[in-house]
């Protein structure tokens, strides 16, 4: 029995060898995948995350832009801790990539992982998606003001309602805005509803303000029964019904927040590596295919890599963070 | 398009060829997906979206409800086998199906819980289709009040699920609820007894319990008892038949169930679980026998299938009526008719009526189908407890294993099965129950984040219950389960 | 004093009472709503307590007419499949999901006593097999590969 396991011992050992060698030996000009590629997904099945990547997967795939397969794998837990630590053990290898969003940024200030955005490299970011500030559509505030307003003078008998827990995404959003409108950020009543019951809440009257995404509120507003104060877009969203939610810049409040979604590999990457994935995701972003399920979800189109992803990451870092710390929320 | 044209034309594409197609695809990959271990429904719908890309979106959906109802459907098949629960939904029918398993009559448990879940589907259906517009109303009723009430109302049970000390029971059920609190707290964002470890901000995963509770501590008992004379555990699976008295049995349970069981299902949040739970305990509560529950009772197999299966039609009604998922696996539902170039909303049943009334007419047929795709098989499934021991000993635990690991990916998960193996086999070494345990587990997270959200909403004061007349009704009656068997102790004396 | 059962447990649970309460007792504060994360782990934790106390001052149960005797040699299967499990958890993912799970499923049925080797290779070989055809192929969800990379 204990031979049998050094004996696989020693196999295991040595196919890693082999692995680790022949991925060295072509890490000239044109590096192309010589393993199937594995994109991995820090969350269950389902997801934001999982769907972008299964999403992006399935055109690489279908479009023929990348010829290896492509597998993605789900490692959940931790709000994304799990699957971070997982790309953070792969060392250079650049057959692993993962897809990441703000959290990225929020958790690790959170305190609850030890491996933030710079422990890898950021290949592309492929999608955007924003905000929306939801209120009742017998609600008495008629814009962003109104309400901010109220929220100056009686914080205590507003009550905000979003899926993530505070100092992460669905929080962070509303108290940006709300502090550049010159809101008491400690103030702000919010609670966190993870089982799918905060549109209820909003309805029946628990909750007076729902912050969530874009797309969820679409049909509740064609139907009635909600209304968008703000989308946290810079400019108006084009689209059905989304155009005519008012941006937060258009009434007075100079700030956004954009829900961006993108892909990393691990650290260390072979420059020529992240080359390729470069050019592969620019071919991604142009696909009809990929156009066509940006539509679906309607997510929006927002291609950074490079310099000019790290730039941004690195600002919003700082901006995260400048929130967190005002509400006591980053820990060391 | 009128009320009465859009029934119309959602039957004609429900039985069409097309429709009858893909219902019976959606059912069969359902009933397997549920048998396998740890894809619950949530899984089985992710892995189904990227497939129906480009299909049209009532066959799509109507394939993947199929995969839905029928994942619950096939999910009590391990439970009443192997005591492994693989959706929380089944915890309830391992209680009096598992035993009924080990006294030699799987098969009849399996055709109870096949027959039951067959009723309480189709009943669910029934009052789907003809109340689906007034009930939404009561979907968007419950605020975290209100689940706060519910919820604690279904944890007086605890005191309910106890054979011999009630001592024991409650402190099972406060060890339960202490695992419920580690991982992240979501309305502070305080990490609570993770001790620095990225595994558990999460929370502990309800099937690591249950897997481990369960079936790994009665493997444990198996390799212990492997080679006693007096075997227990009879190999045989006996006759699936059932007599008309077995059926007199099951028709209070199954009635009272379809009915309780949709309309807790209708709540968003509440679902398939809390469902089961209440009817079992509702029905444990009604029984002239009581203590003839947890040993392999009709009844108390009959109550928790037939709920969970109405309920999973009851949680149809906020989805379909008013776009809102009421669990984790009809959001997924809803971001597949996202994909499906859907939107789902309130308008829904106006501007979709084929696409509404052609999963509800699909899932009458899908339910048919079920039953007589599963009645054949159960003799063949039940087999596998006539497997050797010890193969089947190491194939359980492989199963566990498996399951654990298909919703991680992480072997941290494999490590606390096995704790979770060894604290189940001690519990039941000194005689702790372990259904109070995975109840309270279950509820005490969300009966925790609903008092806080309510107390958040209050600003602190415990008087908003009193505001809320739903929230009164169920705390009154939390608070007559808990008091009423004090008075009547003395007058039941067997 | 410890002879019963029931006051070994307890003291079990006490400590356990005690430890959680120390941990809850130092969850940092967050000052924004009403009611902080550690308010209901210190109930649990002091309710835990009492019970234990309880429990403590409770006659064991007439135990039993069939008390389970644990013998020398169910205790040594006992350790030895837990021991097969952890060193299968350990190998996983660096071993791949089908050789280790074939060899798992071999040997804890041999350690438990089955004797037809045939049946039990061909058994330990096609489940796991199944099991992977069926999640990687059908279900495209993958598991570890291992040494295996390039099945």
């Amino acid at each position: 029995m204990i031979k049998k396991i050094l004996f696989l011992f020693s196999i295991s050992i040595f196919c890693i060898l082999v692995a680790c060698s022949t991925s060295k030996s072509s890490s000239d000009e044109n590096w192309i995948p010589e393993k199937p590629i594995e994109i991995v997904a820090p969350s269950g099945a389902g997801g934001g995350w999982d769907t972008t990547a299964r999403m992006a997967a399935k055109v690489f795939k279908e479009e023929g832009i990348i010829k290896k397969d492509i597998g993605v794998i789900n490692k959940s837990g931790g709000g994304g801790a799990v699957g971070w630590a997982y790309i953070a053990q792969k060392g250079g290898n650049p057959h692993h990539l993962f897809i990441a969003s703000p959290p990225l940024i929020d958790v690790p200030l959170n305190g609850q992982s030890q491996y933030d955005h710079t422990d890898f490299t950021p290949i592309a970011n492929v999608i955007a998606d924003y905000g929306a500030f939801v209120v009742r559509s017998d609600a008495k505030w008629e814009n962003l003001n109104d309400l901010f307003a109220d929220m100056k003078k009686d914080p205590a008998n507003i009550t905000v309602i979003g899926s993530s827990s505070p100092g992460s995404m669905d929080h962070i959003q509303f108290v940006k805005i709300a502090k550049e409108a010159g809101v008491d950020i400690t103030k702000i009543k919010y609670i966190s509803e993870q089982d799918g019951g905060e549109l209820t809440s909003l309805l029946n009257g628990s909750a007076d303000v729902f912050s969530t995404g874009v797309a969820e509120t679409i049909e509740q507003v064609k139907a009635g029964k909600i209304k968008v104060l703000a989308v946290t877009s810079e400019e108006r969203l084009k689209g059905d019904v989304i155009s005519e939610y008012p941006t937060v810049k258009e009434q007075g409040i100079d700030s956004s927040f954009v829900n961006w979604r993108g892909f990393f590999g691990p650290s260390n990457m072979d420059e020529s590596a992240v080359e390729y994935y470069v050019s592969k995701f620019k071919e991604l972003n142009q696909s009809e295919a990929w156009k066509e399920i940006r539509n679906k979800y309607g997510w929006d189109e927002l291609f950074m890599s490079g310099e000019e992803y790290k730039a941004f990451l690195d600002e919003q870092r700082e901006e995260t963070k400048e929130l967190l710390d005002e509400l006591g929320l980053t820990k060391k | 398009m009128g009320g009465f044209e859009g029934i119309l034309s959602g039957f004609q594409v429900a039985f069409s060829w097309e429709g009858i197609v893909f219902v019976f695809i959606g059912v069969l990959a359902g009933t397997f997906i549920g048998m396998l271990p740890g894809l619950g429904p949530i899984s089985a719908i992710a892995v189904m979206i990227p497939i129906s890309y480009g299909f049209d979106p009532t066959i799509a959906l109507v394939m993947m409800a199929g995969v839905y109802y029928g994942a619950v459907f096939g999910g009590s098949t391990s439970s009443i086998l192997l005591n492994a629960p693989g959706i929380s939904g089944t915890v309830a029918t391992a209680f009096d199906g598992h035993p009924m398993a080990i006294q030699g009559k799987a098969g009849k448990a399996l055709a109870i819980a096949a027959i039951s879940s067959f009723i309480g589907g189709t009943f669910g259906v029934i009052l789907l289709m003809l109340f689906a517009p007034m009930l939404a109303s009561v979907a968007i009723a419950f605020g975290p009040p209100e689940y706060f009430a519910l919820m604690f109302l279904a944890l007086t049970a605890i005191a309910s699920l106890s054979e011999g000390s009630l001592v024991k029971a409650l402190i099972s059920g406060v060890l339960g609820f202490m695992f419920a609190t580690v991982g992240i707290d979501s309305q502070t964002g305080t990490p609570r007894f993770t001790f620095g470890n990225a595994n558990l901000l999460s929370g502990i995963e309800f099937l690591v319990i249950a897997l481990g509770l369960f079936a790994l501590a009665e493997v444990c008992f198996l390799i212990i008892n492997s080679k006693k004379e007096n075997k227990e555990i009879q190999q045989n699976i006996g006759s699936l038949k059932l007599s008309r008295s077995d059926f007199k049995e099951m028709k209070g349970p199954a009635t009272r169930q379809s009915l309780l069981g949709f309309i807790i299902g209708v709540l968003p949040g509440a679902g398939a679980t809390i469902a089961s739970f209440i009817g079992y305990i509702f029905e444990k509560k009604l029984s002239k026998n009581p203590e003839s529950f947890g040993k392999g009772s009709i009844k108390g197999l009959t109550a928790p299938e037939t709920a969970n299966n109405a309920a999973t039609s009851g949680a149809f009604v906020p989805l379909l009526s008013l776009g809102i998922p009421g669990s984790g696996t009809t959001a997924v539902l809803l971001g597949a008719l996202l994909v499906l170039g859907v939107q789902p909303g309130p308008l829904l049943f106006e501007e979709h009526p084929t696409l509404f009334w052609g999963v509800i007419a699909s899932m009458y047929i899908g339910n048919v189908f079920l039953l007589i795709l599963n009645l054949p098989l159960i003799p063949y499934i039940a087999k596998i407890l006539l497997i050797p021991r010890p193969l089947l000993i190491s194939l359980v635990i492989t199963f566990c294993m498996i399951g654990v690991y298909a919703i991680s990916f992480n072997t941290f998960d494999l490590y606390l099965l096995l704790l979770f193996g060894v604290i189940g086999f001690f519990m039941r070494l000194v005689h702790f129950p372990a259904p109070p345990f995975i109840l309270s587990f279950i509820l005490g997270g969300m009966i925790e984040q609903s008092l806080r959200q309510t107390l958040t909403i209050s600003n602190g004061s415990l008087g908003i219950f009193l505001e809320r007349p739903i929230a009164i009704i169920f705390l009154i009656l939390a608070i007559l389960t808990i008091v009423i068997p004090f008075f009547r102790k003395k007058p039941i004396e067997p | 004093m410890l002879k019963s059962l029931n006051r070994k447990i307890a003291i079990l649970l006490w400590i356990i009472a005690l430890a959680y309460l120390f941990f809850s007792f130092n969850l940092p504060a967050y000052p924004y709503v009403p009611v902080d994360s550690d308010v209901l782990p210190i109930i649990l934790g002091i309710l835990l307590f009492l019970l234990a106390a309880i429990l403590f001052f409770m006659k064991d149960e007439v135990v039993d007419k069939k008390k389970v005797n644990i013998t020398q040699s169910d205790l040594f299967r006992l350790l030895s499949v837990l021991f097969l499990i952890v060193i299968y958890v350990i190998l996983l993912e660096i071993v791949g999901f089908l050789i280790i799970t074939i060899l798992f499923i071999f040997f804890c049925s041999y350690v438990l006593g089955y004797q037809k080797h045939i049946v039990n290779l061909l058994t330990s070989v096609l489940v796991p097999l199944t099991f992977y055809l069926l999640f990687t192929k059908l279900l495209q969800i993958k598991l570890p590969q291992g040494v295996l990379s390039f099945f």
